[in-house]
């Protein structure tokens, strides 16, 4: 950890940077984002087992885009995000600083987009068994009992969009559920309005979700809503031996077509 | 408030047997906006047509719904009509009230309802519809030929005479394709070379024809007019401006046990090698998965003998690049091996042969200089048995069509037999005899009566070998399906004519429909035989469906004039119904991200960057373009792009969402 502050201090100091996107003491038990522009304040960095944010959601905010440039302390998800906005053009090699560390805290030098391919490449991005135990519980009800069982879980959301601010593959500047021109998603939080949002927020995320699991934990009402992200995580593995955020110029699977694609969904 | 104008047709009766065509434009006259309703007999006609021209001008008309027949039977009509009218074209929509309602309903209330519907929808529509301009585009007027058997050659020909350039790809190291092949040909008996062979040469001295022997298509982008197309020439081992074709090496060639393609096996080939001595061009290729240099590192027996020095080992494939308008696919047909026939026991039997071989049997130029011999020892047959629908016609082998062309080539191989060997006896099994055609029907008889050919309408369940003699064991079933069972020397196989190799993935490469026994599709099988549902590529020949010569050489100059007609324009007018990247105040600009996942989407390659810039020049935000003149307006993007920055004009998100919301919610 003493590297990472280190490390912060001298970018803030020679003004490579001008923030540090970074995990400091929070209110309660858990670590909240810092943003550290002074390096004077670098000690405020911390890196514990409740640092899991994935803070790369912020990259891309207008609030700290505008700020100058940027560091940011990199856990495997930021890493994986970074991956996918630079293949989806969001990011450039050199845009911003990775200060990568590892889950047990240390620091490692990742200096362009080459090195934490290479890095990523030595990580274990498997789905957990505990995942994978629930995507076999949903697997295991029938059509009607899944539908029921979405439309309960569905039912208690009130539309606060936490789930969609909390993902840093969320970031259109006018969402499609904000479109009144056609109003395509209905606003008030009821039964097919719910529905149909996070329908939408799972089809969006195909292929792109790294199942850094923001969008559940941001969830005040404690949807599982990364339930049906996994699900795509899996269905990508089995369909087209993608597994997403690993390369920074990945070709979306969804929208290419490959002679050896399976189109065994095609009846 | 618009001033919609409602059309409402009867079709004739076609609309106005089952639905209320009087009340349809009554209750439409109420729609809000609706400023002009009537109904008519014939809304197509001149009456008709004027009627829609001058309410436009009377009641200052600004959109048009004309509910009558499918947009592709009469939108051009009733645009024009519009045009004609003062307004912008794109200004009028058509509810299909024929298609969509009176010919899949019965006389009722609810089908008057639901035309009702429907022209609500297409009101709320037109509303919201602006005024387009047509996209021209330029034309390439080079024609792409792929395949050189007799179609291509005749549409290549046909093409080039008109003064267009054509380029011509074919698969195999010379043209002629499977009529080079035959013996004679069917109802005259005139040989087949001796009328293909002038039209081969005549194609490789035509100043307006480049041909490619030995190559295939790779890819292919672009639309109707603006083609590219990637060619690959496969290395052929010798440079052809060097080589003279004078054969030396191909006579020194020390591997000469191949099997010959063009003899189907029944002769012989070396490793470097002219695949037939009529071959255009007569220059060899080296075969390099049986030539000693290449599997073994020595010989290089061609490059020591050859006069000219022309051979090159080193020489790799090349991959050209060449822009195109028009494409004639005529790829071609092939013919099941006896293989797939395990009751005729092929691959035991080596005296059990297909059509084809029999043609190399019975050409003067084939392996046994047209002496009719048994592969197996040489002899002379005494009886042959002909069964015709081997394959075809059986939905228990996965071919249910009729392969067309075997009845008459197998009447023609029985006269050839007799003619060739008079005390000879041919017996011919068959189902029915199809002779549709001119002369064919007499072709026929004359087998039967003056060549003595014995037809047996029957199957056949079995051949097995006994003595060095082929039991073929059947029924007659004009006798009551009586057993038959003849002792023959020699059997042939009128094996089911199939789509060539590859034409699954020639289909999908060009982005045309195939059938499912992947033969091309034609976009309409009466109107439309010789065209494909992909503007600008033409099908000709076998490639669509077993056809004879006669038949693929007139499909042929049929395309020929689809290609001649499409450049005789300098540019097409396209429809405007294209993708377009949405732009919004700053300091969004666009709501398009730029993060172009709709890029590789696109089949066209229509999708580039484009970037914002400001006054001073400087790039605020990248985002995608979509190019209108490579667009087709297919929608994918639009399906795709997360944010809906991408809409089609004409077709936008909102007049799409507008549609369904007016047809759900009554006024």
């Amino acid at each position: 950890m003493d590297d990472i502050r280190k490390k912060a201090k001298e970018l803030l100091e020679n003004k490579t940077v001008q923030v540090v996107i970074g995990y400091g003491k929070g209110s309660g038990e858990e670590a909240r984002a810092i943003f550290v522009r002074d390096a004077a304040k670098t000690d405020q960095l911390i890196f514990d087992e409740t640092c899991l944010q994935n803070l790369a959601v912020y990259i891309l905010k207008h609030e700290v885009k505008h700020l100058g440039k940027i560091a940011i302390v990199a856990t495997s998800s930021v890493l994986r995000s970074i991956m996918i906005l630079a293949s989806e053009q969001q990011l450039k090699d050199g845009d911003l600083v990775v200060l990568g560390i590892t889950s047990d805290g240390k620091y490692i030098d990742l200096p362009n987009f080459k090195a934490i391919e290479d890095y990523l490449a030595t990580l274990n991005v498997s789905i957990t068994d505990k995942e994978k135990e629930l995507l076999k519980m949903i697997d295991a009800m029938t059509m009607e009992e899944r539908w029921a069982w979405w439309q309960n879980e569905f039912s208690k959301c009130f539309k606060c969009y936490a789930c969609r601010s909390a993902c840093p593959m969320c970031y259109c500047p006018k969402c499609t559920t904000d479109s009144n021109q056609p109003q395509w998603i209905p606003v008030a939080s009821h039964q097919l309005g719910n529905m149909e949002w996070h329908l939408m927020r799972a089809m969006h995320l195909a292929g792109r979700c790294i199942n850094c699991g923001e969008c559940a934990k941001a969830c005040p009402m404690d949807i599982p809503l990364n339930l049906l992200t996994y699900k795509m995580i899996d269905e990508m593995n089995a369909n087209f031996g993608v597994t997403v955020g690993m390369k920074p110029d990945a070709v979306f699977a969804l929208s290419t077509f490959k002679n050896e694609d399976k189109e065994n969904f095609i009846r | 408030m618009a001033r919609i104008g409602v059309f409402i047709c009867h079709c004739g009766e076609n609309i106005s047997a089952t639905v209320d065509c009087a009340k349809v434009a009554a209750v439409a006259s109420n729609f809000p906006g609706v400023a002009y309703s009537v109904d008519y007999k014939y809304m197509c006609s001149d009456p008709g047509q004027r009627m829609i021209i001058d309410a436009i001008k009377e009641k200052k008309l600004d959109g048009i719904v004309v509910g009558s027949c499918s947009p592709r039977m009469h939108e051009p009509t009733f645009r024009r009509a519009t045009a004609e009218g003062g307004l912008n074209p794109f200004l009028c929509e058509m509810a299909n009230l024929r298609e969509h309602c009176s010919w899949v309903h019965e006389k009722g209330d609810v089908t008057t309802a639901k035309a009702i519907d429907l022209v609500r929808t297409l009101v709320e529509k037109v509303k919201r519809n602006t005024p387009l301009l047509p996209i021209k585009v330029p034309v390439t007027k080079t024609a792409l030929v792929i395949g050189g058997g007799v179609a291509g050659i005749q549409a290549a020909l046909d093409i080039a005479n008109t003064g267009h350039k054509v380029v011509m790809v074919e698969r195999d190291p010379s043209i002629g394709g499977h009529m080079s092949q035959l013996s004679e040909t069917f109802p005259t008996l005139d040989c087949s070379q001796c009328i293909l062979t002038p039209r081969m040469v005549e194609v490789a001295q035509h100043p307006n024809i480049t041909l490619y022997t030995y190559a295939e298509v790779e890819s292919l982008d672009g639309f109707v007019g603006n083609f590219k197309v990637k060619i690959r020439k496969k290395a052929k081992s010798i440079n052809e401006k060097d080589c003279t074709g004078c054969g030396l090496c191909c006579t020194k060639c020390p591997t000469k046990k191949i099997p010959s393609e063009f003899e189907q096996g029944l002769g012989f080939r070396s490793a470097i090698y002219v695949p037939f001595p009529q071959a255009v061009p007569n220059k060899p290729v080296i075969d390099k998965e049986n030539c000693t240099y290449y599997t073994k590192g020595k010989c290089r027996v061609c490059e020591k003998v050859c006069p000219t020095k022309a051979i090159r080992f080193d020489q790799e494939d090349e991959i050209l690049e060449i822009e195109i308008g028009a494409i004639v696919i005529c790829t071609g047909f092939n013919i099941l091996k006896t293989s797939f026939f395990p009751e005729y026991g092929y691959g035991v039997y080596k005296d059990v042969i297909d059509g084809l071989q029999f043609e190399r049997l019975a050409s003067a130029s084939g392996p046994t200089l047209g002496e009719i011999r048994r592969p197996s020892d040489g002899k002379i047959p005494q009886k042959i048995v002909f069964i015709a629908c081997a394959g075809s016609r059986d939905p228990a082998k996965g071919i249910e069509y009729c392969s067309k062309i075997c009845c008459m080539y197998t009447a023609k191989h029985a006269m050839l037999y007799k003619h060739k060997v008079h005390e000879g006896k041919a017996y011919i099994f068959y189902m029915d005899i199809r002779a549709g055609g001119k002369m064919y029907e007499e072709f026929v008889r004359r087998a039967i009566v003056e060549d003595e050919a014995q037809y047996i309408r029957g199957r056949v369940s079995k051949v097995y070998e006994k003595n060095g003699k082929l039991i073929v064991v059947g029924a007659d079933t004009l006798l009551g399906a009586m057993p038959v069972e003849i002792e023959a020397d020699m059997v042939v196989l009128a094996t089911a004519g199939i789509a060539s190799e590859g034409a699954e993935s020639l289909a999908q490469k060009l982005h045309v429909s195939y059938d499912a026994y992947k033969f091309f599709a034609e976009a309409h099988p009466k109107l439309k035989p010789v065209e494909t549902n992909t503007a600008g590529i033409f099908l000709a020949g076998a490639c669509q469906a077993p056809k004879d010569i006669p038949e693929s050489v007139s499909a042929a100059s049929g395309a020929a004039v689809k290609v001649a007609a499409l450049f005789s324009n300098d540019e097409l007018t396209r429809d405007p119904m294209v993708a377009f990247v949405n732009r919004t105040a700053p300091p969004v600009f666009s709501t398009c991200v730029g993060c172009f996942l709709c890029q590789p989407v696109c089949p066209y390659q229509a999708i580039e960057k484009e970037e914002i810039k400001d006054r001073q020049g400087k790039t605020i935000k990248t985002v995608a373009r979509i190019n209108p003149g490579l667009c087709q307006g297919c929608g994918t993007c639009v399906a795709l792009c997360r944010n809906k920055a991408i809409d089609i004009l004409g077709y936008t998100n909102e007049q799409v969402y507008t549609e369904v919301v007016a047809l759900l919610n009554e006024y």
